[in-house]
């Protein structure tokens, strides 16, 4: 015997009643009220076709200067990450100096003797046994040109960052203009 | 015609894009081929200009929304995977865009709603149906887009929306019976205006 059902609820269940997936036993109550209820048949009906009307919407056709829009707002980023590459410009003539400098392993070598030495100097002279040391002119450009290199790298790095996060999203003017 | 139309493709575009799918010619563009990207967006432009003006009604706000989506894409485009379908991954990136141009956009006050810029000739086709999708809640609108005019299934437009497979269900079942009363009042009207 089938459930009586209100049409509060047969309402509730007829989307999914349209989809299949109500129990067998649900199914049938809601089918028995729709033998019976105009109103609910209605509305049935409505939920059947709602879906091939919703798919059959019909749409306008996009603008034709919609693609030149859009492949005209990435041409500005294309741009700006192709001149992007031009910020490494200075970091690659000072990390050429700096690799000069040192003259590949044999200089690095040399460096790092140096180093040791001159902080053993440091270590008497603080015990006040030594003068204090004389720091090399070319290990003061050296230390200079590895500052500049950090500051213009910093730098260079959060240009480019703003680059990424602003150059493929053109502004709204941008777009109402292209 | 058909000659015409080929011979113009014929002019931008080698045989090669026309010719492969949409996940290769993503897989093209990301590799920074722009004929590929483009070709991509000529494929893909009705559908979403459609599917846009569907959601804001506004001719100027779905070509902005278009190309909001577009320029998303090219920006994420390396993180397709190109084993898997383009499509669902695509309008899961629609989606989302949507959702947040929603967000930022300035809401149009009601009483100025009328002054929409909609497409001539589009809107009397099933005015009635366009009419309740318009009254329909975004939360709503969207997920019913997706599903039934972008073809993207359930678990698809589940992710997208960043909800379960049944909470979406249950939302496009709401949202159908939302319109289906809408619909049914429309037709109830009709009818007591036409005795």
């Amino acid at each position: 015997m089938t459930e009586t059902l209100a049409c509060a609820r047969v309402r509730v269940l007829l989307e999914p009643f349209v989809d299949g997936e109500l129990s067998a036993e649900q199914a049938e109550s809601v089918r028995a009220h729709l033998a019976t209820c105009d109103d609910c048949r209605l509305q049935h009906d409505q939920a059947v076709s709602l879906p091939f009307r919703m798919r059959a919407l019909r749409s306008p056709l996009p603008p034709v200067t919609l693609l030149p829009a859009v492949m005209g707002s990435l041409a500005p980023a294309q741009r700006n990450a192709q001149r992007a590459w031009t910020l490494l410009i200075p970091e690659a003539v000072l990390a050429g100096f700096i690799l000069w400098y040192l003259s590949g392993i044999e200089g690095l070598a040399a460096l790092a003797s140096g180093a040791w030495g001159d902080l053993q100097t440091l270590a008497t002279w603080g015990a006040g046994s030594a003068p204090l040391p004389e720091i090399p002119t070319a290990d003061v450009l050296l230390l200079g040109a590895l500052a500049l290199l950090s500051i213009t790298a910093a730098y260079h790095l959060s240009v480019l960052a703003r680059l990424a996060d602003a150059g493929a999203r053109p502004t709204l003017a941008e777009r109402r203009r292209a | 015609m058909h000659a015409q139309a080929a011979d113009a493709l014929s002019v931008t575009f080698s045989p090669d894009a026309r010719a492969l799918h949409a996940g290769q010619l993503a897989r093209q563009a990301t590799g920074g081929d722009m004929e590929a990207f483009e070709e991509l967006v000529r494929r893909l432009q009705r559908r979403v200009y459609g599917f846009a003006y569907q959601h804001l009604r506004d001719v100027n706000e779905a070509q902005d929304l278009a190309q909001e989506i577009f320029v998303k894409l090219y920006r994420n485009v390396a993180r397709y995977d190109e084993t898997r379908p383009f499509e669902p991954w695509f309008w899961k990136l629609a989606a989302n865009t949507t959702i947040n141009y929603r967000r930022k956009r300035v809401p149009i006050p009601t009483d100025q709603i009328v002054d929409r810029a909609v497409a001539p000739g589009v809107d009397d086709h099933d005015s009635e149906l366009i009419d309740a999708l318009a009254q329909l809640d975004p939360a709503y609108r969207l997920p019913v887009l997706l599903h039934y005019y972008a073809d993207l299934p359930v678990d698809q437009v589940a992710a997208s929306m960043r909800l379960t497979v049944a909470a979406t269900k249950s939302r496009l079942h709401r949202a159908r019976a939302l319109l289906r009363n809408a619909l049914a009042e429309a037709d109830e009207r009709n009818s007591q205006q036409s005795t």
